[in-house]
């Protein structure tokens, strides 16, 4: 191994000063950080704030429904574009941000199975609890508990507790709103979802600061 | 401390982003040799370069796997080439310190 400096002269930097190293240290580390996050925080904040619109215009047009009929025809499709849009920036800024990398940072086939399989399940789970009479069944905050566990196992898994925290804060936001009401159940999981995601946010970013600054 | 110490393997502008970008990936994370290059923003001759130095130091490991008529190479930072970085990190810090 040759560990002579190199000059200059070679285009390598022999004069390369620590001050300028230590900053082209810094810019890089958090230059690679955000392209290869593959849930920047800004990303969930923006799913933040939709999810608080979306649902929380569905709270806005079913809170003076008496007796309670559910969303509108006109609130189905803002629902539907919210998912879609989700789903479509979330998968699209993951696969950019893991172009060309392989290993933990891609979720396992395993991994996607059991997320899968627990999205798959729950409108066969909110079927029993209608069936058995349960008040709660068709709560839109029903529909977060199973994922939000699946999520949170995962992540425990793989011991990211920022994202583990989120999980189970889905799966709580999905306890709680069974004991509001049926149109106040919209709010909780606005609310909650908001909170969640702002939340994780959060963590991701204070962690990128603290490890750049122990880095 | 003077500049001396600062590991001349890591001390170079280049290899220092190269070591930088890889260890922003979790431990045993790979990245392709493509996306490398299209982060660090060399051409491929100068980074195949760089890196052929730091695989030497075992500062990083390379694999190059077939994919039907496609051939992909990937690059990670190994442990040593962690600590390596940690251990420059902190020089670096000492002797900005020291200033």
């Amino acid at each position: 191994m040759n560990h002579t400096p190199e000059t200059a002269a070679t285009g390598n930097g022999g004069n390369f000063d620590p001050k300028q190293a230590a900053a082209l240290l810094d810019e890089t580390t958090q230059q690679a950080r955000r392209q290869l996050a593959p849930s920047p925080p800004w990303l969930l904040a923006t799913r933040a704030v939709a999810v608080l619109a979306a649902l929380g215009a569905i709270w806005l047009s079913v809170r003076g429904q008496h007796p309670y009929r559910g969303p509108t025809a006109a609130d189905i499709p803002v629902l539907v574009a919210f998912i879609v849009l989700n789903f479509a920036a979330t998968v699209g800024v993951r696969e950019r941000a893991l172009a060309g990398v392989r290993g933990k940072s891609r979720l396992s086939p395993a991994e996607l199975t059991v997320l899968v399989l627990a999205v798959a399940i729950v409108p066969v789970v909110m079927a029993v609890l209608a069936a058995a009479g349960v008040s709660f069944a068709w709560y839109p905050t029903t529909v977060m508990v199973i994922p939000g566990l699946a999520w949170a196992a995962v992540s425990a898994a793989r011991r990211n507790w920022p994202s583990c925290g989120t999980g189970l804060a889905v799966a709580a936001v999905g306890v709680v709103g069974a004991f509001a009401s049926p149109a106040g159940s919209w709010l909780v999981a606005g609310v909650g979802l908001c909170a969640a995601l702002l939340g994780n946010a959060a963590a991701i970013a204070w962690r990128q600061h603290r490890d750049l600054a122990g880095a | 401390m003077t500049t001396d110490e600062l590991d001349p393997l890591i001390h170079v502008p280049t290899r220092l982003k190269i070591v930088a970008t890889l260890a922003a990936l979790p431990d045993g994370d790979t990245l392709s040799f493509t996306r490398l290059q299209d982060m660090i923003g060399l051409t491929p001759g100068n980074l195949i370069i760089h890196l052929r130095k730091l695989e030497d130091a075992d500062y990083i490991s390379s694999e190059k796997t077939r994919n039907g008529t496609v051939s992909i190479t990937t690059v990670a930072l190994t442990s040593h080439g962690r600590a390596a970085l940690g251990t420059y990190t902190q020089a670096l810090r000492d002797l900005l310190g020291g200033l």
